[in-house]
Formats: structure tokens, sequence, C-alpha cells
């Protein structure tokens, strides 16, 4: 039996301190649901501590994520308020591990949200889409882990940046994004990547989370997930997501 | 004392090799070794000797394409540049139609912008804006690339000599004003009977598919061809380029541009 609260204090802890730890799998033999059961049981500490949920996020939404990461599941994590970087902030190197960017559209709720629903029903509860970015950041060594590994870990999630919130009367099928550093593309895609249509990624946050016995909340944001691979980001760097139609949003990471 | 035989003209006969995998349907070595290494001109004499024949035989100009857009690209051939070649009419494949087999060569697809003018670009030191002024539309395009060369073990100079790897293209048939779209940043996707085998966007192109257009009429103006009214402008791909087999149902949108397709036939 895994000792869930153990494991729990072990991610937590490692994502409070920026510090690299061993793969959990290599000391801990753990199944996907107690996986979920660790990230819970980690995001639990986080609200003790005063954070508020903010939404979810989801992950491999994109072949080219899947393929970079060698995985074909869908997985989500959970946002807290502490996690949000204003758009145009700085953030400090020191405080994460090996933080990457991601290029992402963010869903603002205006109903709550439990699954199954239709691509329909999802859209229906969306107040605005914005242009956002996911810092990602395993706390595991090398960015090396297993599927129950990174869900235990909140999925790589670390931080989340979100430009100007547009009505969603826009078609996100194929919209082009843009990953800059420093002025120049680092990754460049489509909305389409995510799944083919950025708004099943809803769909299925809603359905992953009512399984999981909980449900979207009016005024969450969900992350829908990467529309290209992640950026390894360095110090001094300037970060922007352009998406076509809804504007950009960037931050910059300390030197 | 008996003449020496005149030795054969290295780049005729690379020519002659190319000409004869193209008219035949089997793939040739590479020419790379019949000329100095680097040596792009050559390539491009090559690829002109071709040209100043296939014309002679009949076939129609009707525009150019760009090739090596992308960054990645040019670095896997070690080059800072894109490469030209010129579209026939009889390269052309009409939107939805099937795409009859024995006219492609270990061919390959992409998803790009074509642009085609209503004006002449011919002047010294064109400009970005002489350019805008010149492109009558936009139209979304499949580019259906091929070599002649065999395994498509490439060069950059067997690439120029081979008439930029250039195969088949298909163009979609709502033409937009470039007031309408977005270059930079539109989205691309191409599936394969509905399934995703590239994505990318406007900028994959040179940052921007005026940048490769942009190119394209300064070099044809230095070499003595520059485009012309009516030109067709295949300005390069927007995502990677994906492998197509015999029964594949390719379909490219373009953010802004709509869609087009090509159906391969068994």
């Amino acid at each position: 039996m895994a000792n869930i609260n153990a494991m729990a204090k072990i991610v937590d802890d490692a994502a409070r301190a920026g510090k690299a730890i061993p793969q959990l799998s290599a000391k801990h033999d753990y199944t996907l649901e107690e996986a979920y059961a660790v990230q819970s049981a980690a995001f639990r500490r986080r609200l003790a501590r005063g954070e508020k949920q903010a939404g979810m996020k989801m992950g491999f939404t994109s072949r080219a994520k899947m393929v970079q990461m060698g995985l074909e599941d869908l997985v989500w994590g959970r946002l807290s308020d502490e996690m949000l970087v204003e758009d145009g902030d700085e953030i400090t190197f020191d405080k994460y591990v090996h933080p990457r960017a991601e290029p992402e559209l963010a869903f603002l709720l205006k109903k709550p949200l439990e699954g199954p629903v239709t691509a329909a029903e999802a859209l229906a509860a969306v107040e605005a889409i914005a242009p956002a970015i996911e810092i990602i950041d395993s706390r595991y060594k090398n960015f090396k882990f297993s599927l129950e590994d990174v869900v235990a870990d909140n999925s790589s999630s670390s931080g989340f940046v979100l430009g100007a919130w547009n009505k969603p009367d826009i078609d996100i099928s194929n919209l082009g994004m843009l990953l800059e550093v420093n002025g120049r593309p680092v990754q460049i895609g489509s909305s389409a990547a995510i799944l083919g249509h950025p708004v099943r990624s809803l769909a299925h946050a809603a359905r992953l989370a009512t399984q999981a016995g909980e449900s979207l909340e009016a005024g969450w944001v969900v992350m829908a997930g990467g529309a290209t691979a992640a950026h390894a980001l360095s110090p001094g760097d300037y970060v922007r997501n352009m998406v076509e139609e809804l504007g950009f949003v960037g931050f910059s990471v300390s030197s | 004392m008996a003449k020496k035989p005149a030795k054969p003209d290295p780049i005729k006969t690379a020519a002659t090799r190319i000409r004869r995998a193209a008219a035949s349907g089997k793939p040739c070595k590479p020419i790379r070794d019949l000329i100095k290494k680097g040596d792009l001109d050559a390539a491009y004499a090559i690829q002109q000797a071709n040209t100043d024949i296939w014309i002679k035989e009949g076939r129609r100009p009707v525009g150019r394409k760009v090739g090596l857009t992308a960054k990645s690209v040019q670095a896997q051939l070690g080059v800072d540049q894109p490469d030209f070649g010129i579209l026939y009419a009889d390269m052309e494949v009409v939107d939805s139609d099937e795409v009859d087999p024995s006219r492609l060569m270990q061919p390959k697809v992409e998803g790009e912008i074509a642009l085609v003018l209503d004006d002449d670009l011919v002047d010294d030191q064109l400009t970005l804006v002489d350019l805008i002024d010149s492109v009558a539309y936009a139209l979304p395009a499949i580019e259906i690339v091929g070599s002649r060369i065999a395994n498509w073990d490439i060069t950059i100079l067997d690439t120029i000599a081979d008439n930029a790897s250039s195969g088949l293209y298909v163009l979609g048939t709502r033409p937009v004003g470039l007031h309408e779209i977005d270059l930079r940043m539109c989205g691309m996707v191409m599936e394969n009977k509905g399934d995703q085998v590239s994505i990318g966007a406007g900028a994959a192109c040179l940052g921007n598919p005026l940048n490769a257009a942009l190119w394209l009429a300064r070099k044809m103006v230095d070499v003595g061809m520059p485009l012309l009214a009516g030109d067709t402008i295949m300005t390069g791909a927007l995502g990677p380029m994906a492998p197509v087999n015999p029964g594949d149902v390719i379909e490219v949108r373009i953010s802004g541009l709509g869609s087009v397709r090509a159906v391969f036939g068994q």
C-alpha cells in the first residue's frame, strides 16, 4: 500500500524549495489512481497554507507533447492562486528546478461544469478566452518520470500567466501560436494541436474532475494544454506567447 | 597526334541525369559529385539548363517556388538562405482532384500559402511595399514535393539542381486579399484522412511568407528573370513536411484562407 501522505510531502516540499528529487517510482510502487491521490493530498497542503484553488490544467493534449514525453495519456493538475504570474511580471529563476514554458490558451468559466459534457456544453460555460503561458517544472531530476510520477507532481504545473480576456465568440480551432524568447520564435504551432480543438480539452477537464469527485467551478481558469513542445527557460529570457486574434501574454525570467 | 576527346560539360551531364530521371520516373544518383562543393551557382546553372530545355519542349512556366524556408531545414542542409525552383503549368492539380501516382516521384506534402501577382517586380532594390502592392491575392496551397535523386539523398546542390525538389501543387480556390489575413500569425493544420500530420503557422516560413516572397523577388531580379504579373509564388512550408502514400487524403486548412485538398490515387 502506497503511503500517500508521505509521497505528497515529498513532492510538495520539492515544489516549495525548487529542489530536484529522485522519481517517486524508484522507491514506491503505486498506481495511477494512487498518483492522483498523492496530487490531491499535496494540493491540500497548499490549501492548508492559505492558497486557494484557481482552476485546473490539462497536460499531454498535443501530439508534439506526447512524443516529447513518450506518453499517450491525457493528464491533469490543479492550479492555485499562488501559482498565477501576472502578465508582464518577472519570475525568479532560482525558485524553480528546471522551468519550461508552453504556449497555451486559457478558459475562464462563468458557470460550474460537471462531466461528462459535450463540446457545446463546455463552450456554453465559457466566459472568456485568453492567450496563456504555462510554466511547467517537473520536480524530478532531469525532467524524467513515469506517468504516475508526473501525475503525483501536479502534472508538472508550477505557474500560469494569463493575457487579456477575449469574448468566446472567436473561432479558436486553428489560431496560429508563436512562443517567442527574446523576440525570436522558438516554437511555432496552432491551437489545432490541442486535441484538434481546444474546447475538447475543456470537456475532458470537466469529465476528469467529475471522475475525481470534484467539479469545475465558476470563476476558475482551465489551462487547455500546450500547443507545441515546451521550451526550456534560461535566466534573462523574455518570453511571449502570441496568439492569432487573441493577442499576447509574456513574462521575464530573472537573470 | 590524336586530338584529346572534349571533356564532358559537368553542368550538361548533371542536367541530363536529372531530366532523364524525371522523364523515366526512375530516381538517379546525386549530382553533387559533378560540381565543386558549395558551388551554388553551378547548381543553379544545372537547373537553368533544364529550364531552357523544358521551355523549348513546350512546358509553360507559371511562377516559382521558394524552398528551404524553415530555419530547421536550412540548418539540416547547412545553408543560411532559401532556394527557388520553377513552377510549370503541368505541375498543377486542381482542388480535390485525384493525383495520378505516375506523376509523383518520392512525394511528400507541405502546407503553404501561394501568392499571385498582378504586377511585375522588375526594379532594382525592391521593397516590401513593392511586393505588397503587387500581390493580387493569396490562396491556401498544398505543395507535393518530390525528388529525382534516389532516397532523397540530397545536399543543397542536389536540390537546387533538381528544380528545388518540386513536384506538383494544389491551390485553394477562394482568393483572399492581403488586408484580410495575418500572414505571420495564421495557423496551419494539415490532416491525412482526419489525422493531424503537420501543424504550424505563417511565421514558420522565414518569419513571414512575405519575407520568403521578397527574397525571391530580389533574387529573380538579380538573375535576370524577374517575377511578372500573373506569376504564382509558392512561398514555403508553414509546418513540417509529411510523408504521403497512395490512398491518402491530404487537407490543409489555413486560418483566414480556407482549405485545399489532394486525393492520392492508388
